[in-house]
């Protein structure tokens, strides 16, 4: 499939923070742009967070997308999802907040025959800034959550959050949540063998009538990553859209998402599980199912948790994505997770579980819900500087054009 | 051992704010000794903080509304608490709006200061933000160790320049040079030098003045005879001096330093509420 984007003005902004947002979650992301709009998703190593941000294509000035079928394939690639290593994206949309300032558009394109996605920065005057970036191609990723299916709710808008947030110094690393139909409260996380004498505690309080939806099905106290959070934080307060947060008892994942008409965003976090910290030997994941390149629905492995039950549902973006078709690709090497984790992460070649490393200073996140098909090919070779040539068409013909090659170095991953 | 104090009014929590984070600049780990009347903070001049000592005074009736503290026993009514100044300053960086802000020595893990601010919401409660700050109880046999300094027998006596002009130079200078020398005169001359291999620079400043001090044997008069030109110096770490004035966020009323030359120099900063003295003693 082919795509060809334009963004203008004050969204901007808005794409800039959502590339920052998603890059405090991995190193790399996954773009794929479908019929109706462009998916941007990320996941991080140790599979405790995810995060899948839509434009729909209302969302752009302009929004072009095109399937491609290639001869030798037997049917019609709805999409190439691919990856991009989010460094070479990121000197894009530096500084997102001035980006409106001294650029008009960016014009995004897709150039599958040569593994290209080009960024192009029209700004002002008449200086247009080119990025060739290439990707690797991937399987789609997407993980399951079942959101209605929570029995905690909150909906409130990002400032508030934010401001609850700013008390945490930014070297926190987890924070813990804690609700009961009477009040709610943030506070830092303590492990057991937490030094007191040595670290700082700090607890926000607010009363229910803060929020603009509460619902408090069952009293619960969750721990997740604030790092990881922050992002969306810093990306919701530029939509203005209020965070909904979808969440259970411990272990189970917390989502925090926001929607409106132009864009769905979510990010979902592990959360961890009190009760039933492990010692040495993690437990395996069920052995996933071989390879099924011919799967109609996401139903790769899941991970099975003790006593937590995995979402069937299909999960937001649209199901477009559950029910595409996947080309069939070469089994790549096995990728090595490392992490925090107690719970497997399992890949699909071979079908045997792979079980990360476990970290002695830290603790288990168990994981949920999340759905993978992965395979990645071995390492791809980055071009660096590339000429536009004439084979992109620029929607904007600035006259005194000055172009400037960006350089691209592909960080060691 | 107990201690409550609250603050209610913004202006006074600001410029308690600001002395904290002046405080934080200068010591990673400070003494806080609580007194009826005053607060302290204190470092002292063990060889871990590269020598240098501070002594922070202010009457507590210049800042709390409320003010209640037990010392650990009757004779010795005083709490001396070991504490990180960073934490505290980070505590109150977002009570910039609060309503009241509420301090209290507690004892839950481990001993806390615990400071509760109270913030304006959006809905008819309040939000409160607490932090528990760890603190260490110094014992009373250890108190000795943090007396207040005497002032040294100064060769010269001075007072400083704008504190904004002299740490644009000395920031400068820093960039240069890991040492600095200060001298000065009874002339109301100074001089901040730096000499390196390659350069050496030295700012000149006239006309500040030197402070009279009053002396209790009168030698300080017999000054007549010195020569007032004669300049007394004194070679100290620049990174010291500059956190010293990078951490002053207002203008004191009197600013002043004494040098003994070639051992220390005593910097004196005197406001309405709050003096603070910071010793920096010479490189050999």
């Amino acid at each position: 499939a082919a795509m060809k984007c334009v963004i203008g003005g004050a969204q901007l902004r808005v794409f800039g923070r959502a590339i920052h947002a998603i890059a405090r979650i991995s190193d790399e992301f996954w773009f794929d742009p479908i019929e109706k709009g462009l998916a941007l998703r990320s996941v991080n190593s140790s599979r405790s967070a995810y995060a899948c941000v839509f434009f729909s294509s209302m969302f752009f000035q302009h929004y072009c997308w095109t399937a491609v079928s290639q001869p030798c394939q037997q049917e019609q690639q709805l999409s190439l999802p691919c990856k991009l290593i989010i460094k070479s994206v990121l000197p894009v949309f530096r500084c997102a907040n001035v980006l409106e300032r001294n650029v008009e558009k960016c014009s995004i394109s897709t150039n599958p025959s040569e593994h290209h996605i080009t960024f192009q920065l029209l700004c002002r005057h008449g200086v247009v800034k080119t990025y060739n970036l290439t990707f690797q191609e991937c399987d789609p990723l997407q993980a399951v959550f079942a959101k209605h299916m929570c029995p905690n709710i909150l909906r409130v808008h990002s400032r508030l959050l934010a401001d609850v947030m700013i008390h945490f110094p930014t070297s926190q690393e987890e924070i813990t949540l804690s609700v009961t139909p009477m009040k709610v409260c943030f506070k830092s996380y303590t492990e057991e063998d937490t030094d007191f004498s040595r670290t700082m505690l700090t607890e926000i309080q607010l009363s229910p009538e803060e929020f603009d939806y509460f619902q408090v099905g069952v009293d619960s106290e969750v721990t997740f990553c604030l790092k990881e959070l922050r992002g969306l934080l810093a990306f919701s307060e530029a939509t203005s859209v209020p965070v909904s947060i979808h969440f259970d008892r411990c272990g189970k994942p917390i989502a925090f998402s926001i929607e409106d008409l132009l864009l769905e965003a979510s990010f979902i976090l592990a959360t961890l599980c009190e009760a039933e910290k492990e010692a040495a030997s993690p437990e395996p994941a069920c052995c996933p199912r071989p390879w099924d390149s011919k799967a109609d629905t996401a139903t790769s492995k899941k991970l099975q948790q003790k006593g937590n039950t995995p979402s069937v549902d299909s999960a937001k973006p649209p199901s477009a994505l559950a029910k595409q078709e996947v080309k069939n690709i070469p089994r790549g090497k096995e990728r090595e997770v490392p992490g925090r984790a107690g719970a497997a992460t399992a890949e699909a070649a071979g079908g045997k579980a792979t079980e990360a490393p476990y970290e002695k200073n830290s603790y288990l996140y168990k994981y949920c819900i999340f759905q993978f098909h992965s395979l990645f090919f071995g390492a791809v070779s980055y071009k660096e500087k590339e000429a536009i040539g004439d084979t992109f068409q620029s929607l904007v013909t600035a006259s005194d054009t000055e172009e400037e090659f960006g350089a691209l170095q592909s960080s060691p991953v | 051992m107990r201690f409550r104090a609250k603050i209610v009014d913004l202006a006074c929590l600001n410029h308690f704010s600001r002395i904290i984070n002046t405080i934080a600049k200068l010591a990673k780990t400070c003494i806080l000794r609580l007194t009826v009347c005053k607060l302290y903070f204190i470092l002292s001049d063990k060889v871990a903080n590269g020598g240098a000592s501070m002594w922070c005074e202010l009457s507590q009736g210049n800042f709390f509304d409320e003010f209640q503290m037990e010392g650990v026993a009757a004779e010795h009514n005083e709490i001396y608490l070991e504490l990180m100044p960073e934490n505290l300053s980070r505590a109150l960086k977002t009570s910039q709006s609060a309503k009241a802000v509420k301090i209290k020595l507690t004892n839950k893990h481990c001993p806390c200061l615990r400071v509760a601010v109270e913030l304006p919401s959006l809905s008819s409660s309040s939000r409160i933000v607490t932090h528990d700050i760890p603190v260490g109880v110094i014992p009373r046999r250890m108190w000795n160790d943090f007396r207040e300094p005497s002032v040294p027998d100064f060769d010269v006596s001075i007072y400083l320049p704008v504190l904004k002009t002299m740490k644009s130079v000395v920031e400068r200078m820093k960039n240069l040079s890991n040492f600095i020398v200060i001298e000065a005169n009874l002339n109301g001359e100074m001089n901040l030098k730096i000499e390196t291999d390659l350069v050496s620079v030295t700012t000149h400043f006239k006309d500040l003045g030197n402070p009279p001090w009053a002396s209790e044997d009168g030698c300080q008069s017999s000054a007549q005879g010195r020569d007032l030109e004669s300049m007394a110096e004194a070679c100290i770490d620049i990174k010291k001096l500059q956190q010293l004035l990078a951490g002053q966020q207002v203008n004191p009323t009197k600013a002043l330093c004494n040098i003994v030359r070639k051992r220390i120099v005593h910097f004196i900063l005197l406001q309405e509420e709050v003096s603070l003295q910071y010793f920096i003693p010479a490189i050999a």
